[in-house]
């Protein structure tokens, strides 16, 4: 009959390490997946510099902003969440994160409007992009890349809000604790990272032309 | 408690951190309506550069983390560095 398998880490400190090692890993490939993407937008807009700074100036710079106060303020929410857990302030930190979670929601609803006013414009990806404001074929390139960045980017908001979700029902039920809450670093880095990504797409998308 | 709670940041921190990161939004925002020419987008870029860098130390306790994790982080960063010499190489020698 054979022995019962070890524990991995016996350690608890020892598999916290590991578990952030891995999600720092996971975080940078996903860095390097949207940095392929600003690679491309940096090309496109050294081919067609003209084209972008149109496109840039159409864009709407007041959504935009707002989002990016948005996420940096969910960001810090993520953070206290963890900094309340920390200290035994469960339901502080259920708080927190729902705080994160609304202020997420309200950064998609915000993202819903603004493709909303540009597909009410023509303004569509690819070969569906019939803008008669802006004609231009940098114009097309750029808000295909607009629709790539800020849709993937919409993507891992959702990702994160659904994280987030379940790590408050951690919390709630006291599976997550001022003893235990490794999960809810990890919930919070892949958060921030998102954050991370948006501080770079807004300027490049809103703000220089 | 976790070993990670040793070093974590303080309350005072993060609030610092916030009130910075939204003044230095609200700076980025001023400086795209000031006429700046073709130096607009680089410092766009590092204003975002700084922000992100205050999000990975005072929200992400990036100066915290094990030894593998800043060299995964220091890796990804040379191949995005990487990325972009060839980026902007390939637009500059067109």
């Amino acid at each position: 009959m054979t022995e019962p398998a070890e524990p991995i880490y016996a350690d608890p400190g020892a598999r916290a390490h590991a578990l952030h090692l891995g999600m720092w890993v996971f975080l940078g490939s996903e860095t390097l997946l949207f940095a392929g993407l600003f690679a491309l937008y940096a090309a496109y807009r050294g081919a067609y510099p003209a084209d972008f700074a149109a496109a840039v100036h159409h864009n709407n710079a007041v959504i935009g902003t707002a989002n990016t106060a948005i996420l940096i303020v969910s960001s810090f929410c993520v953070a206290w969440a963890i900094h309340a857990i920390r200290l035994g302030r469960r339901r502080l930190s259920l708080a927190a994160l729902a705080a994160a979670m609304a202020l997420g929601a309200a950064f998609l609803a915000l993202k819903t409007a603004e493709y909303s006013e540009h597909l009410a414009e023509g303004i569509a990806p690819g070969v569906h992009y019939s803008a008669a404001a802006l004609p231009s074929d940098g114009a097309q390139i750029f808000f295909t890349l607009y629709y790539a960045m800020t849709g993937l980017h919409a993507l891992h908001v959702i990702a994160g809000i659904s994280l987030l979700g379940w790590l408050a029902v951690r919390v709630a039920r006291r599976r997550v604790t001022a003893e235990r809450h490794t999960e809810l670093e990890l919930g919070g880095l892949y958060w921030h990272l998102v954050d991370v990504v948006w501080i770079f797409l807004w300027p490049l998308l809103y703000l220089t032309g | 408690m976790q070993p990670s709670d040793l070093r974590a940041p303080s309350a005072r921190l993060l609030a610092v951190a916030l009130a910075v990161l939204l003044a230095l939004t609200a700076v980025s925002w001023l400086l795209a309506h000031v006429p700046l020419g073709g130096a607009s987008t680089p410092i766009a870029l590092a204003i975002a550069a700084i922000k992100a860098s205050i999000v990975a130390i005072a929200f992400m306790e990036l100066h915290h983390a094990s030894t593998p994790a800043r060299v995964t982080v220091f890796v990804t960063l040379s191949f995005i560095a990487l990325l972009a010499a060839g980026a902007v190489t390939d637009v500059l020698l067109r």
